[in-house]
């Protein structure tokens, strides 16, 4: 009996698991309940896997040491080429004291440059999960990597701001790995940990922008000591992000594998599978208000964590007279302090989801960003190096657990339009790295140090929008659930998204599956035993 | 405040001045007449090293002593719009003291530096120029340091080849004269108060090589054929099999 797979190859779809608590089953029948069992067996006993997989082979335990294939080769090469591409997009900003000499940059040029640097990722991002279904996750990946290598490699060729700019703006297209890592994982690991998963990819992903502030400045000093004069030397170190990115194309395209069965070219799943339509997806996600306030508050926390990115190291390097390296190293301790930060950040979520429900994940939000925001205000205002490092520390940690917590909500907000809601939001990121950049640090109007204060400020401005996030099922950060009692299910704000004809030809039934597992958000309120009460259909006539 | 210590510390140099020193002294508790005086001796010490240190932080480059060295930059290529090459171009410095100069006496270095001028600053605030001196960024390449030797009266001069990594820019060129605390008294610069005359401009180097350029390309090259490879011959093995 083939099961009907509604989650895979479905576009929109794809990005069903963008990281936090997503209750999807991946098949349809309901015999199989992965929870009541305590042991975790694999549910296909035929399958020959390393680890135990659900019916669909996806994994069911997520071992971060092990590299077996298919799951967890796929989960290291997907959150490998992600650091990679990091690595590069953020790599000139260790380096701009040579870049600016060399070039003749005025403080205008690098700013535009850095804005420059993540816009091509807000596109690029969108598009991501559509090739993905097209292309499956090794070739969406490989890709990426391969097809902005040039981008990183004709460094050498850049003259003038002009040059400077465009090359930074092609090679930050790859930053849309984000999206094809969680598309890879999500094809991998099954719903009930994909949460964990993706928040570990996401953050050992995003160190690559504090790693890149240490190697940069490393190899450049070693290619100078080799012989090199400065202005050659900064170019020849451009080469190692480049070798990094073609290696990693290539181990993806040889050791990975699309799906737990094999590669989507020899598989032959796609002519049994329902499409949604893509424009009916779009519209949904358009027309949720939360959408929009997602989109804006990952701006002041993902983006401003990669503005940060492109602006520290120059800011410790001026202000406190440091050496480049040294520079380099407490900029990176930034960007690093994602490997525990950001998981840290969805796990706060999830346990203030058990006791408070959805209201426990705002709250945490705004207050891990606000605090983010704080902080930058205080790194901006630091006159001493001890409590800038420490000022900057503090910050990092905020924003980049705030980025782990949006995730936590993100899943939510939508059923049907789960993908493109997680490809705006991580839109959205780039955005406001792009906007919080322009005005603050590309001009000579504020010292780069009020630029950070007035970009903390800024940011916690804007985390008061975290208020307006409002369920009707669940309530909002100052008022409770609607008491209207048919509104107040949420088996009604998610099965709002599908019409009547199609509700007739249940293409609902996932949505449906889904809000009776999202009763968890409800808190202590929720059936402590995890029973549900009687699925509720709004149409009688139901298949 | 000066503040006196009954733990022995390690000092530690400070990034921005050379010769901070918090005194922290190590006293054995005696009962002696001797301690009140030696802690009386150090207190006076003490003080003395902070205004010392104190001065340090705050040395103004408007306390220096104005035109006391005479110094012209000759470069080897002159003429309207004339942009020197880095790494090739040279200068001709020739320096002497001014006989106005009254603290002479004083001088134990002469550092010759190059210097940005005001149009090269614009929209830079990483060359900006300070007074405090030791915040000041408007000089950051070392030209030429060498002691002074107070019985040669006559000019010198010596030939300076720019250096690769100079900037392209406008400058000039300003010396200092340092005292034996290496301490900044007097200087004099090659263009006047203003900084808008005798001003040269240079063209840094590319940085870009041949071998550069050949290696990126065929290493892009390498990459995009890669992929292509990959995506052909998967695509070939898939028809191949859905043929079967």
């Amino acid at each position: 009996m083939a099961h009907r797979n509604e989650e895979e190859g479905s576009i929109g779809t794809s990005m069903h698991g963008v990281t936090a608590k997503e209750h999807v089953f991946s098949f349809s029948d309901q015999g199989e309940d992965a929870w009541s069992s305590h042991s975790v067996q694999s549910d296909d006993p035929t399958a020959m896997f390393a680890f135990p997989v659900d019916s669909e082979h996806k994994a069911k335990v997520f071992k971060p040491l092990s590299f077996a294939k298919p799951h967890m080769r796929a989960f290291h090469l997907g959150w490998i080429s992600f650091f990679t591409c990091f690595i590069s997009t953020f790599a000139a900003a260790p380096l701009v004291p040579i870049i600016r000499d060399n070039l003749d940059l005025t403080k205008t040029d690098i700013g535009n440059a850095g804005v420059a640097s993540v816009s091509g990722a807000i596109f690029s991002r969108l598009a991501m999960g559509a090739v993905c279904d097209l292309l499956g996750a090794r070739y969406g990946t490989a890709f990426l990597l391969m097809l902005s290598a040039p981008a990183v490699f004709s460094m050498s060729f850049v003259a003038d701001a002009g040059g400077y700019l465009s090359v930074r703006f092609m090679i930050g297209f790859c930053l849309a790995t984000f999206v094809s890592c969680s598309y890879w994982t999500s094809v991998m690991f099954t719903g009930k940990i994909i949460g964990l998963v993706n928040g570990c990819a996401g953050g050992w992903g995003d160190m690559g922008g504090g790693v890149t502030q240490l190697l940069m400045p490393m190899v450049f000093h070693i290619i100078k000591v080799a012989g090199a004069t400065p202005f050659t030397a900064w170019r020849i170190a451009f080469f190692i992000p480049g070798f990094l990115q073609v290696i990693m194309g290539i181990l993806v395209l040889t050791l990975g594998q699309d799906f737990p069965d094999g590669n989507l070219s020899t598989l032959q799943k796609k002519g049994d599978v329902s499409k949604d339509k893509l424009t009916k997806v779009f519209w949904y996600a358009l027309r949720n208000y939360r959408t929009y306030v997602l989109f804006i508050l990952y701006g002041f926390s993902m983006g401003i964590e990669m503005t940060i990115n492109n602006v520290i190291s120059e800011y410790f390097f001026d202000r406190f007279q440091l050496e480049l390296h040294t520079a380099g190293m407490i900029a990176a301790s930034f960007g690093m302090a994602n490997f525990f930060a950001r998981p840290i950040g969805g796990f706060a979520s999830d346990v203030s989801a058990r006791f408070f429900g959805m209201r426990g994940r705002l709250w945490t939000l705004w207050i891990l960003q606000t605090s983010g925001g704080l902080f930058c205000v205080w790194l901006g205002r630091a006159t001493s190096l001890p409590i800038a490092i420490l000022a900057m520390m503090l910050f990092s940690f905020g924003v980049q657990a705030a980025c782990g917590a949006i995730f936590g909500i993100v899943p939510f907000v939508s059923r049907r339009s789960l993908g493109i809601i997680s490809g705006l939001t991580g839109a959205g990121g780039n955005f406001g790295s792009g906007l919080t950049q322009l005005p603050f640090f590309s001009s000579s109007r504020f010292h780069t140090a009020d630029g950070l204060s007035l970009m903390g400020i800024t940011a916690m401005i804007f985390t008061l929008l975290v208020a307006f996030i409002h369920f009707p099922q669940w309530g909002s950060m100052f008022l409770g659930p609607t008491s209207d009692n048919r509104t107040s299910k949420e088996e009604h704000y998610y099965v709002a998204e599908w019409t009547e004809e199609e509700k007739l030809q249940g293409l609902h039934e996932g949505s449906l599956k889904f809000a009776e597992n999202s009763r968890s958000e409800r808190g202590k309120k929720a059936a402590p035993d995890g029973t549900s009460t009687p699925l509720e259909n709004e149409n009688p006539a139901n298949v | 405040m000066c503040t006196l210590h009954l733990i022995k510390h390690k000092s530690q140099s400070k990034a921005y001045s050379s010769s901070s020193h918090k005194p922290f002294f190590h006293i054995q508790i005696q009962e002696s007449m001797a301690i009140k005086k030696l802690l009386f001796a150090s207190l006076l010490i003490c003080s003395m090293i902070q205004s010392s240190h104190g001065a340090t932080k705050e040395r103004l480059f408007t306390d220096l002593e104005k035109g006391a060295l005479e110094i012209t930059a000759t470069p080897s290529r002159t003429g309207e719009g004339v942009v020197l090459a880095a790494g090739i171009d040279k200068l001709s410095i020739t320096w002497k003291v001014s006989s106005t100069a009254t603290k002479e006496p004083e001088f134990k270095t002469i550092k010759v530096k190059l210097c940005y001028a005001p149009i090269s600053q614009v929209d830079r605030p990483w060359r900006k120029t300070e007074n405090e001196l030791f915040k000041d960024k408007s000089c950051p390449h070392k030209i030429s340091s060498f002691s002074y030797d107070p019985t040669v009266k006559t000019a010198q001069s010596f030939d300076y080849t720019l250096e690769r990594d100079i900037p392209t820019g406008t400058y000039y060129v300003r010396a200092y004269a340092v005292d034996a605390k290496d301490h900044e008294v007097a200087f004099g610069q090659s263009t006047n108060a203003d900084k808008t005359t005798n001003l040269f401009s240079v063209q840094a180097i590319s940085g870009r090589h041949k071998s550069l350029d050949i290696a990126s390309v065929c290493f892009s090259v390498f990459s995009v054929v890669a992929l292509l490879v990959f995506f052909v011959n998967e695509k070939r093995k898939a028809k191949i099999e859905q043929s079967k």
